[in-house]
């Protein structure tokens, strides 16, 4: 169990609605005390430097075990998550065979234990037998086992009335379905965002408008089942367009039990990186092509993800999202891929950015550009996320810094960057667009369950 | 038009950049040297480096004039044709132009080769590289392609036809060959029109950024489901000074045009909802002579082939005294000997 002593820090407590200088005490694992300074005692200590907050919790990943091995495991998986600052996982279950009955959950959980890191991993089930889209999954039995909600991400539930029945079932449960919101029909043979940028690459466009109609779908379905099912949740995961968003924002609005999450590359990112550009979507002026922008070549497969990389407009929509509470949480999507689905056409790459270890230097990005507030950041990747997994987070301490229970922490420095490369990934997954990137916010130390996971210099 | 010498095309030096003796010129396209290593779009060539290709492209018209149209130019060099799409006419030009600057040439279809058995392009373009290739000259039916290629081979890479992407090669022979005919042999101001297929058409694209660099009045026309995500462009370019229009309109397309280029109209657009029929689009779209008179007299004729005839261009207009299709051909081997010996002379530390 670890013994950690940090004084002058800038403390972030976003369960308490606090942040500022102070001193924190682990002591064999017991977060022991948390004192806040005030006065003299805080002078010269700002939210620039060392940063202490609670462990980040991940509302989606893929750890692709079991199945797909060779992108990453359970316990890769995890050590990344540590790296990144995450001490708890969701992890999705789109493996093969997918976790669609507990004795795949098991597989999870019998990884986890044999890594003997303290990372806590949960698991989503899946909504249909197989992931195939036409029966549901023993929704019983898994949350029974333990899942915490259940999705066919990768994929959307394309069958309407499957998709009612899973949330009216799900809601009888108590978990959320979480929901990728895609019109399959519209983005067949899509490769990247529609849009200018599409259009003079010749890529195959990936329109607003199925993200959009999907997400109307899915809400007209959630109102239709809380009628009968007060219950009844949906989560819409990776939400990626400005009109997307309005609507969950109209339908929070109008009282609906919808959550949603945003990832960094959604809010920091845009469709031009696919042309060369490898500016911030806050740098970005619409037109790579004339404003010097493109400094690399076009069509990285790194950049191929599903939703893919949006406007310049849409990635503000994701930040303006965060800023009033459309958006829960931000959550990575880490999608590890392997060289032999990645090193190819553009055409051709499998969709997924390799995310959990630069989720918070991007989100930082956003911070520094003094677009996002340092506490609006951490909420979202730890209360946030933690609200939207709801009761079944368990008993385990909630994020937060309270004195007397089992430290959950994450130390990062603003003041230090670092770079990201094949070597400094902890990820089996290399495909990330910021291979070469100084990303501010090195993490120091992340400490889960009272035991030190990670700690910089120490790898 | 400066014609430099044919006699003086010779093996590029190994350690200098290509420069065309061009007496004629102006001392400022003088100094323009060919720098970049690759050719892949022309989204990143300048105008000056335009027109450098076009005053070589004319030496090489020279060379193919000649009794015996070859020039030791290339010789020893390994030229390597790496067509993972079906095409003939595109293909051959590459070896004609390449056997008449006399490289070897290295065929390969990805239908006979171990592309078959799922052998991944960075592998392919690493076995040719061992195998001897210098100058790659790659087709893809993927996007992008090209730009994975030139990632990993050492040598140069010409673009020669890429999804819906680019087909730089082409759209340089079009400007060669409007230059040619044009009074003044230039397309500055004058109304080019590019009739069809727009959205599925790598032509099109690579001819955006070639002829609004020349200062076309170009024109985008075709039914409203084949030009989608255009008009953005042309949003986009008009701020950036790249003018061109877009309209579903044929009449207003084609009045008082210049020249009228019609697209390729596969048959897979109907089947995909984007066209209603074969028949409605040669009726709306196709190029006759009836709609042909909209045009100024005179008026040039081209079509990057494959023609659909009877489809979008009738058999008299593609047959008649305005065409210059055959010639687009000819220009094509010009244009491609021009490229060719140009990338010979790069070296690898040159812009992609």
């Amino acid at each position: 169990m670890t013994d950690l002593d940090i004084s002058r820090a800038w403390l972030v407590d976003p369960a308490a609605g606090r942040e500022g200088p102070g001193d924190i005490v682990v002591r064999d694992g017991v977060l022991e005390s948390v004192v806040w300074l005030e006065g003299e005692d805080a002078s010269g200590v700002d939210d620039r430097g060392v940063i202490v907050a609670p462990g980040f919790v991940d509302l989606h990943a893929h750890f692709r075990e079991p199945g797909n091995e060779d992108a990453e495991t359970i316990a890769t998986g995890m050590a990344a998550a540590a790296h990144g600052g995450f001490t708890t996982v969701c992890v999705m279950p789109n493996t093969a065979p997918a976790l669609d009955d507990p004795a795949v959950l098991a597989r999870v959980a019998a990884a986890r234990e044999a890594s003997s890191s303290p990372i806590r991993v949960l698991a989503f089930g899946s909504v249909s037998a197989g992931r195939g889209g036409e029966t549901l999954a023993a929704l019983g039995e898994l949350a029974d086992a333990g899942v915490i909600g259940f999705s066919d991400d990768g994929s959307p539930v394309t069958s309407g009335p499957l998709l009612r029945n899973a949330l009216a079932y799900a809601g009888a449960l108590g978990l959320p379905i979480v929901e990728h919101p895609e019109d399959a029909a519209l983005t067949a043979g899509a490769e990247m965002s529609d849009g200018f940028v599409a259009t003079v690459l010749g890529l195959r466009g990936w329109p607003a408008a199925a993200e959009e109609a999907a997400v109307a779908r899915d809400l007209a379905l959630l109102a239709d089942v809380v009628r009968d099912v007060p219950a009844a949740r949906l989560h819409l995961t990776h939400v990626s367009t400005a009109g997307a968003l309005e609507l969950v924002r109209r339908a929070k609005a109008a009282g609906l039990p919808v959550t949603c999450d945003v990832t960094p590359h959604h809010l920091a990112l845009t469709d031009e990186w696919v042309a060369g550009s490898r500016r911030w979507a806050w740098e970005a002026s619409g037109n790579p092509w004339d404003d010097g922008a493109i400094t690399d070549a076009p069509y990285s497969s790194a950049l191929r993800v599903n939703p893919p990389l949006r406007s310049v407009a849409d990635a503000a929509a994701c930040r303006e999202a965060l800023l009033d509470g459309t958006a829960d949480a931000v959550a990575s999507d880490h999608a590890p891929h392997t060289p032999v689905d990645k090193d190819v056409e553009f055409g051709l790459a499998a969709n997924g950015i390799s995310g959990i270890e630069t989720a918070l230097g991007v989100l930082l990005a956003a911070v520094d550009a003094g677009l996002v507030s340092l506490g609006q950041a951490v909420e979202a990747l730890t209360v946030g996320p933690a609200r939207v997994i709801g009761s079944a987070w368990g008993a385990d301490q909630q994020p937060g810094l309270v004195e007397g229970s089992p430290a959950d922490l994450v130390v990062f420095d603003r003041s230090e960057s670092w770079t990201v490369t094949a070597q400094t990934l902890a990820s089996k997954g290399k495909n990330t667009p910021l291979l070469g990137r100084a990303l501010s916010g090195r993490v120091l130390a992340t400490i889960a369950a009272g035991r030190l996971v990670y700690e910089a210099g120490a790898d | 038009m400066t014609v430099p010498p044919a006699a003086e095309i010779s093996t590029p030096a190994d350690d200098a950049p290509v420069v065309v003796p061009s007496v004629d010129a102006a001392p400022e396209t003088q100094a323009v040297a060919w720098r970049h290593r690759h050719l892949l779009d022309l989204d990143v060539v300048s105008w000056p480096e335009i027109e450098l290709v076009m005053r070589t492209t004319d030496a090489m018209r020279e060379v193919l004039e000649r009794p015996i149209a070859k020039v030791p130019a290339l010789r020893g060099r390994n030229v390597t044709i790496l067509f993972y799409e079906a095409s003939t006419r595109t293909r051959v030009s590459f070896e004609v132009a390449a056997k008449n600057l006399s490289a070897d040439v290295v065929n390969i279809a990805a239908a006979t080769s171990s592309v078959s058995k799922g052998e991944s392009l960075v592998d392919t373009v690493r076995t040719v590289e061992a195998l001897g290739a210098e100058l790659l000259v790659i087709r893809h039916a993927v996007s992008g392609a090209p730009y994975l290629a030139a990632e990993t081979f050492s040598g140069s890479v010409i673009n020669g036809g890429d999804g819906w992407h680019a087909h730089p090669t082409q759209a340089l022979l079009d400007l060669y060959t409007m230059r040619a005919h044009l009074p003044g042999g230039s397309v500055e101001g004058r109304k080019v029109v590019i009739l069809g297929d727009v959205l599925h058409s790598r032509v099109a694209r690579s001819n955006i950024w070639s002829l609004t660099a020349a200062g076309a009045d170009l024109w985008l026309c075709g039914p409203a489901t084949l030009l989608r995500g255009f008009e953005a462009w042309a949003g986009r370019g008009a701020a950036a000074g790249r003018r061109f229009h877009v309209t579903s309109s044929v009449d207003e397309a084609l009045r008082d045009a210049d020249v009228v280029m019609a697209l390729r109209i596969q048959r897979e657009r109907m089947a995909s909802g984007l066209l209603p029929s074969l028949r409605e689009y040669a009726a709306r779209y196709g190029l006759s002579a009836a709609r042909l008179a909209l045009a100024r007299p005179g008026a040039l004729v081209m079509h990057p082939g494959p023609m659909n005839e009877g489809v979008e261009i009738s058999p008299d207009v593609a047959a008649g005294t305005q065409s210059l299709i055959t010639e687009q051909v000819t220009n094509g081997v010009a244009v491609r000997m021009a490229l060719l010996y140009l990338l010979a002379g790069t070296r690898p530390g040159d812009a992609a």
